[in-house]
């Protein structure tokens, strides 16, 4: 089970790899959105604010009404942001699930796929 | 790990969400396509006259017991992967996403028969020459993918009320079309009327006119609460049959039958012989008008069921590939062009009516294989469900013995001639599943191999090692585990 330091650091580095993309930035530009995430394992909730395709901050507790609630175990989060799985095979697989449109978490997939291709 | 499944947040409130009105309208807009009309044909092909009615009456308290199935399984598995979930559960993996490639060929066949229909509609009214109609398709189809690859999306209300035009506006030329037929109507109950076994075929038929309806399930996610879902199940139903009764009651009365069964367009005919040029113009507008629900939706569930599948490596990678408006343009343009192919020889060889018959077949299926997922997954699924099926586990049975029987029904049908049985649905439907089944023996591991030389020769894992602690045991390994390569 992975601790908040440990989310905090794996969503730095996916910030950083978000905002520093062109082409994704290009991508997500009419891309506004708030989301929620819930660690199912430890019960640890985060938010992420996203401003036309950038991560604006994504702090610890939910913050705002969200647009889009993804939970999965804290792991599985860990790894996704350090880009080390494939969030779809973990989605089909029920082990992450998600509550918004098919259009935002299919959004929130090509993040992955963007900065990630090989994962 | 805890399934993520468990702990969902049913919950959540979303600022954007659907409710049962937008549901309800996606489920039947997702049901009543232009082919519907050629459906309610086919059922009077069986059914002669206003026996028509009792047989959609019977097709949809069958479906019911369908709505009761899916919702079920939708609460179980409320996601746009739900099917893959629940027959993978059941059935397994292999066998599931061959089923679930053979499913998605219905979407290709309801896109590309719209099309078609749709295009025969325009020239026949524009008084055009036959071959022109193929100009229609490709200007329709060329719209539709312009407009998906551009990320164009009916907003919720729209559809919505293109759904309510379309079944409301069926309806009232119907009942104008009723009005000239007074209280005569022709062969009331006579189900047996064209031979034992086509009372059956036309029950069978019925249903086809609910099929997809059930898709609405994809959308569970964006639901504000599970029984949204469930509501839809059973209220879409409901409007499709009093719109299609009253249809076929009308058609069954104004046009003879034997100007039906040759025609791509019966509901101008209707349209005709109830209102005049008017009646005409009414029918093209609302048969264009399906083809929005149509096309948004059939494009949207089948490009993104292509982009999970190549991403999730059980289709080439290239077909996840997305452009600036992040649609994935390959999966988009495929689907158009397949479309248009499958249209083309629907254009050549006249053949409508078997498509009709090959998706009401396909559907048949589906719903004897939801029904056999229930009696597994009550015994392996013990969590609590938010939607319980009253009796479920002798209902169930009972569907995959009834589905199973329409499936047949069907896959032998010929609906051009009521007395003469044919194995041309049946066929195609062995060559999908002989094609998808092939595919994901032979070509997914090949996929999966690729993917798994591709993760172990790729770069090492980026998530920095946990320091070691003694009740943690050692540090994750510093390249990506073999559970994050495709299975």
């Amino acid at each position: 089970m992975a601790e908040w330091g440990e989310l905090a650091d794996a969503l730095a580095d996916y910030t950083v790899n978000c905002n520093g993309n062109e082409r994704l930035r290009k991508m997500q530009r009419d891309w506004s959105r708030t989301l929620h995430f819930i660690c199912s394992d430890t019960g640890t909730t985060f938010s992420m604010m996203v401003e036309r395709g950038e991560i604006q901050s994504a702090p610890e507790g939910h913050v705002g009404t969200p647009d889009i609630v993804v939970t999965a175990a804290s792991e599985t989060f860990c790894d996704m942001f350090w880009g080390d799985l494939n969030p779809v095979q973990k989605y089909l697989r029920g082990e992450i699930t998600v509550k918004g449109s098919q259009e935002d978490v299919m959004r929130l997939d090509a993040i992955s796929f963007v900065i990630w291709p090989d994962a | 790990m805890a399934d993520a499944a468990t702990a969902h947040p049913v919950g959540m409130a979303l600022r954007r969400s659907i409710g049962t009105a937008t549901a309800t309208a996606t489920s039947a807009g997702l049901a009543f396509a232009a082919i519907d009309y050629l459906g309610v044909v086919s059922v009077l092909a069986y059914a002669p006259a206003a026996t028509a009615i009792p047989a959609i009456f019977i097709g949809g308290v069958i479906v019911l017991l369908v709505s009761g199935i899916f919702s079920e399984l939708n609460g179980l598995y409320p996601s746009a992967a739900g099917i893959r979930l629940y027959l993978g559960r059941t059935v397994g993996d292999r066998t599931a996403l061959a089923v679930t490639f053979t499913y998605m060929t219905t979407v290709v066949l309801v896109i590309a028969a719209d099309a078609f229909l749709i295009g025969a509609a325009v020239r026949h009214v524009l008084r055009e020459p036959a071959v022109l109609a193929y100009v229609w398709i490709a200007v329709l189809l060329g719209l539709a993918t312009g407009a998906n690859l551009r990320g164009v999306r009916l907003a919720g209300w729209v559809q919505t009320v293109v759904t309510y035009t379309v079944l409301g506006g069926t309806a009232v030329l119907s009942v104008v079309a009723i009005f000239h037929v007074g209280g005569a109507f022709r062969h009331p109950f006579d189900l047996f009327g064209k031979g034992g076994f086509s009372s059956i075929q036309a029950v069978a038929f019925a249903l086809f006119l609910y099929a997809a309806f059930e898709w609405v399930t994809t959308t569970a996610e964006e639901a504000r609460t599970p029984p949204v879902i469930t509501r839809a199940l059973f209220i879409a139903p409901v409007l499709i049959w009093l719109a299609s009764s009253l249809f076929a009651l009308g058609l069954a009365h104004l046009v003879p039958f034997s100007h039906l069964h040759g025609s791509a367009y019966p509901q101008l005919l209707l349209g005709q012989a109830a209102l005049g040029t008017v009646g005409e113009l009414w029918m093209l507008a609302l048969t264009v008008l399906t083809a929005l629900n149509t096309f948004n939706g059939g494009f949207l569930v089948a490009s993104r069921f292509i982009y999970a599948a190549a991403r999730e490596g059980n289709l080439p990678r290239p077909f996840a590939r997305l452009n600036l408006q992040a649609v994935p343009w390959l999966a988009v343009t495929s689907l158009a062009l397949v479309s248009a192919a499958v249209a083309a020889v629907v254009f050549a060889t006249g053949q409508w009516l078997l498509l009709v018959a090959v998706g009401a077949t396909i559907e048949a299926g589906i719903y004897a294989l939801g029904s056999l997922c229930v009696v597994v997954l009550r015994r392996r699924e013990t969590r609590e469900r938010p939607f319980r099926l009253i009796a479920g586990k002798p209902l169930a049975v009972f569907g995959i013995v009834l589905f199973s029987v329409l499936f047949i029904a069907t896959g032998f049908s010929d609906p051009k001639n009521a007395h003469h049985l044919s194995v041309a649905p049946i066929s195609v439907i062995v060559v999908l599943a002989s094609l998808s089944t092939a595919y994901v023996l032979i070509v997914v591991p090949r996929l999966r191999a690729a993917a798994a030389a591709r993760a172990a020769t790729a770069r090492p894992r980026r998530r920095p090692p946990r320091p070691a602690t003694e009740a943690e045991g050692p540090p994750p390994p510093s390249i990506r585990p073999p559970s994050d390569v495709p299975r």
